[in-house]
């Protein structure tokens, strides 16, 4: 088991650089201005981490990736379902407001910036870990955000207690949308900061 | 007589917008898909002059579907649109035959300007 400092320099190091690259490619998507801060990165115990999600009550839209290497991730990004429509408006350079009702094109825009996202984080993986991942083609889901976080821990992790994860809030400058994004080492997460840790 | 130009990707979203993008600048959308196998259909059936090919899709992947539409028409014109740094697939995507790549998030001038030069104008 490695030391507790180390792991959490490793994660916040990974996470900082990620979301740097992230909050770039996001501003560019959605042309206008975005800031994403990292919330937290931690090693969560599931049992706690679902109680806190449990205790929202939010209709979500979420992108679930699969990052699949030399080490594996999965990866989610989630949007409340009001706050997609917002994005798919920035996108398609519609005025805000202009998309009344979930539809498919909300359900994509959050699909593609989970693709965006999740290609960011693979790159930055790449180039300054020299860990080559790929990304898998986004599965969106709509559903409460326990049920949605719930899936993508039992996807992930079901044979353990604790799991890696980096929180992040994203503020879209002027429509205040709040999203959140997570990425989870599968299988041994020590292996996968020992190998992080070994290149810092 | 517009170029025709097929439109492959699994986001809704970003067909729309590159649509947006040909339709404005006097090109024929003639059709769109979401992953490599029906791309190589459409292909078969259609012969646009150009398509755009998202890399990462369900079912056929951008690059197979390079390779499947080349070996119907060696000249086929296919530029690839990307995420940012997925450079190892791009590159992969390149030397299977596509002549230029977008990456996303792009501006409509990036678009145009590959899709004008792939077709020599």
């Amino acid at each position: 088991m490695l030391n507790e400092p180390k792991i959490n320099r490793a994660i916040k190091l990974v996470a900082k650089i990620s979301i740097d690259k992230a909050s770039q490619v996001f501003s560019k998507l959605i042309k206008t201005g975005a800031r994403i801060e990292m919330e937290d990165a931690f090693l969560a115990d599931i049992t706690s981490i679902t109680e806190r999600v449990n205790r929202e009550n939010t209709n979500v839209v979420g992108a679930f990736v699969d990052l699949t290497g030399e080490v594996n991730f999965k990866f989610l990004f989630h949007v409340p379902i009001q706050d997609s429509m917002l994005l798919a408006d920035l996108m398609l350079r519609r005025e805000v407001g202009t998309t009344k009702e979930f539809d498919v094109y909300a359900a994509s825009a959050v699909q593609e910036i989970g693709n965006i996202l999740a290609s960011a984080i693979s790159g930055v993986f790449s180039s300054d870990f020299s860990i080559d991942l790929h990304p898998t083609p986004p599965e969106v889901v709509n559903d409460y955000v326990g049920t949605v976080f719930q899936e993508f821990l039992v996807s992930a992790a079901p044979e353990r207690n604790d799991i890696l994860i980096m929180e992040s809030c994203f503020h879209v400058i002027k429509n205040d949308i709040r999203c959140h994004m997570y990425l989870l080492p599968l299988g041994e997460s020590e292996k996968v900061l020992s190998y992080i840790i070994n290149t810092m | 007589m517009s170029k025709k130009i097929i439109v492959v990707d699994d986001a809704p979203i970003i067909r729309s917008m590159l649509k947006d993008i040909l339709v404005q600048a006097g090109y024929e959308v003639t059709a769109e898909c979401n992953n490599g196998k029906e791309a190589v259909e459409l292909f078969r059936e259609l012969r646009p002059d150009l398509l755009t090919m998202d890399i990462v899709m369900p079912e056929k992947d951008g690059i197979e579907a390079i390779h499947d539409i080349l070996a119907i028409d060696g000249k086929a014109k296919i530029i690839m649109v990307t995420a940012v740094d997925q450079r190892v697939a791009l590159m992969k995507a390149i030397r299977a035959g596509a002549v230029d790549y977008i990456i996303k998030p792009f501006e409509s001038d990036r678009v145009l300007s590959a899709v004008r030069s792939a077709l020599g104008e």
